[in-house]
């Protein structure tokens, strides 16, 4: 197995702790998407990753050989920059070729390689362009056929679609997943998108303030979310402070039914997706009243905002998705929390 | 009726115009004109010179006097020396600079700004107070070969053979080494006195050079000297070739270091300018004919730089 190991790994700048111990395996042919607000961690363990930063502590481990030490030039992983670092002196096929004509690759061998791998990311005919006469796209493509040439191990892309607008974006992310899986490579992608990260990820590493808060496949990472953190940052979530009493929890004077257990007069916080949450008024538990404050349609689903008697909500209807009398602004309507929907989770002060 | 004349902004923007273009012409353009018009006069044997239109000044420069006779590249040659001298400085001081400023550019803002202060600072010492410096630090007598000789070095090399190296290279007499007069002591002298230009000019470059342009190239096996050859000096290559330029023609100016330093025979034009229009020839029409010469030649370079430019900023 050719698996990617960080065994405590971390990275102090002074005294500032960018990344704290992390344990983490990224598997062989999987692609992991280290995904977090800006200043989270996740560029730098991607550096130590690349071999850019030498971690302060901890072990880097590559199919059993150890190279935490080991410098990039010889770690030779193939990577992507946020600003797709492209040489302006050179062609584009110059820039693909860079890696194997450096190695001391014959040039008419390099370039044969490179008007593959060119072709591999449909850029054929652009070998003899200056990387100033390309596009966003074109550029990005670029920089993964060159990152490609020298056959890496490992695959990193730093912020890989953010210089790219929102629509080219999404064709992107696709067109790199499909590329990723035809080439079987193990790929680390960082992002702070977390619709790129369900997008193209086998695997999520949730990070925040250089810690790993969850490492899980999408689906789990937006259905289980380990914390409030990350049931915040991934999707949209409606959030209420409460207290866990008799095994039900308390938000002000409503009580909820859920399936969460906690020492009795916790607090905790909890959360629920709007596509989880119900307007109907057929009898069942953890059924509140609410006041419809506001509806917009945006097309694939329809938005509700309310007032409730446990604080402002947000319900999500899929287009084409059963409502029966929908309510409209003004309206008083009663809303139904199913408690398995219900994500519990302990009110701590962050540090 | 014209509205724009009634404008008072119109106005001064036309007084400042006025202004600006009398004053450029007054102290760049007039003295310029001199020149050449003073160029073309005719010096009286035994007496000054007096205004005249003749070509005899521009025909002695490139010919000689006895031309059709005999021809001489005297003043070519002068020529030469000065492009040579001015070539090999601006390059040496470019080429030195460029490692320190790499340096520099990765230091601390603070670190950046004392050094930069410190540089800018050097600015202020004139061309004569430095030559000063530099001759009593290389002088026969004291300096460097006296330090040579007191501590031995100058018998270790005598030892080892690369005494005779030196005095081929003309920088050592049967006794000790020696800098006075030598091409070494005149281009290092150069170089010195534009050295904090080369810094402060390659400064903005390698300050804004990305440094994820070397990382991606070290995430693709490029060692240290092959990202300096393969992607930091091309990158930089435009303030580079500028740099080295704006030194040479700034350089082709230099009479007291050359006057100090080189040897009779490695006189430059600037020193020959000099010694007409001021010195014991009393000839201002030679003196303004070998300037407008220099002035030309410069021209030229700069031309060749911006051609070079052009062809190198080209997709």
């Amino acid at each position: 197995m050719h698996d990617l190991v960080l065994k405590g790994v971390s990275k102090s700048f002074g005294n500032t702790v960018a990344v704290e111990p992390i344990d983490l395996t990224f598997g062989k042919g999987q692609l992991t998407a280290l995904l977090g607000p800006s200043g989270c961690g996740k560029t730098t363990l991607l550096r130590m990753l690349a071999g850019l930063e030498e971690p302060t502590i901890g072990q880097i481990t590559l199919g059993g050989e150890d190279i935490t030490f080991k410098r990039a030039h010889k770690r030779k992983f193939g990577m992507v920059f946020q600003s797709f670092a492209l040489f302006p002196h050179y062609t584009v096929r110059e820039n693909v070729a860079y890696s194997l004509t450096i190695s001391g690759v014959a040039k008419d061998i390099a370039f044969a390689k490179a008007d593959e791998l060119l072709n591999t990311v449909q850029l054929g005919g652009f070998g003899d362009r200056r990387i100033g006469q390309l596009s966003g796209g074109q550029r990005q493509r670029v920089a993964i056929a060159r990152a490609l040439a020298q056959e890496p191990k490992v695959f990193l892309l730093d912020e890989p679609m953010s210089a790219l607008d929102a629509k080219l974006r999404e064709e992107m992310q696709v067109e790199l997943r499909m590329l990723q899986q035809s080439l079987g490579i193990t790929t680390i992608v960082v992002t702070h998108d977390q619709r790129e990260a369900m997008t193209m990820a086998d695997k999520i590493v949730v990070m925040s303030n250089g810690r790993v808060e969850q490492v899980a496949p999408p689906q789990e990472i937006y259905h289980k979310p380990a914390n409030a953190f990350v049931a915040d940052f991934i999707g949209k979530t409606n959030f209420f402070d409460g207290v866990f009493e008799n095994g039900k929890v308390q938000i002000g004077q409503t009580i909820l039914d859920c399936d969460a257990g906690f020492i009795e007069g916790s607090d905790i916080r909890v959360a629920i997706r709007p596509e989880q949450i119900y307007i109907d008024t057929a009898p069942d538990v953890n059924r509140i009243s609410a006041d419809v404050t506001f509806v917009r349609d945006l097309g694939p689903v329809q938005e509700y905002h309310l007032n409730s008697e446990i604080g402002p909500l947000i319900v999500e209807y899929a287009a084409g998705e059963d409502l029966a009398n929908k309510p409209i602004m003004g309206q008083k309507t009663t809303v139904r929390l199913p408690p398995d929907a219900l994500q519990v989770f302990p009110r701590e002060p962050r540090p | 009726m014209n509205t724009a004349s009634h404008d008072p902004r119109a106005l001064l923007r036309k007084t400042a115009m006025t202004v600006l273009t009398t004053f450029i012409i007054v102290l760049c353009v007039a003295p310029f004109l001199l020149v050449l018009a003073i160029s073309f006069g005719r010096k009286v044997e035994g007496a000054a010179w007096v205004w005249d239109f003749t070509f005899a000044n521009y025909q002695r420069f490139f010919v000689g006097t006895l031309w059709p006779d005999e021809v001489t590249f005297l003043y070519l040659q002068q020529l030469s020396y000065s492009f040579y001298f001015a070539l090999i400085a601006s390059i040496f001081a470019v080429l030195t600079a460029l490692p320190f400023t790499l340096t520099l550019s990765k230091l601390s803002r603070n670190a950046q700004a004392a050094w930069l202060v410190f540089i800018m600072s050097s600015l202020s010492l004139s061309e004569v107070f430095i030559v000063m410096g530099w001759d009593i630090l290389l002088s026969n007598n004291s300096g460097l070969p006296k330090l040579f000789r007191e501590t031995g070095l100058t018998q270790w090399l005598k030892d080892v053979g690369w005494f005779q190296t030196l005095r081929d290279w003309g920088l050592a007499n049967p006794r000790n080494v020696k800098f006075k007069t030598s091409d070494f002591a005149t281009v290092l002298t150069m170089s010195y006195l534009v050295w904090p230009y080369a810094v402060i000019l390659l400064y903005p470059a390698l300050s804004r050079l990305d440094p994820s342009l070397s990382e991606a190239a070290r995430t693709m096996g490029a060692g240290r000297w092959t990202i300096t050859r393969t992607v930091t000096l091309p990158s930089i290559r435009l303030p580079l070739l500028g740099t080295t330029l704006l030194l040479f023609v700034f350089l082709l100016g230099t009479y007291v270091a050359v006057t100090v330093f080189a040897a009779p025979h490695k006189q430059t034009v600037a020193v020959a300018i000099y010694s007409n229009v001021r010195g014991s020839n009393l000839n201002a029409p030679f003196g303004s004919a070998q300037a407008i010469m220099l002035l030309i030649s410069a021209s030229f370079c700069l031309y060749l730089g911006h051609l070079l430019n052009k062809k190198a900023e080209a997709p």
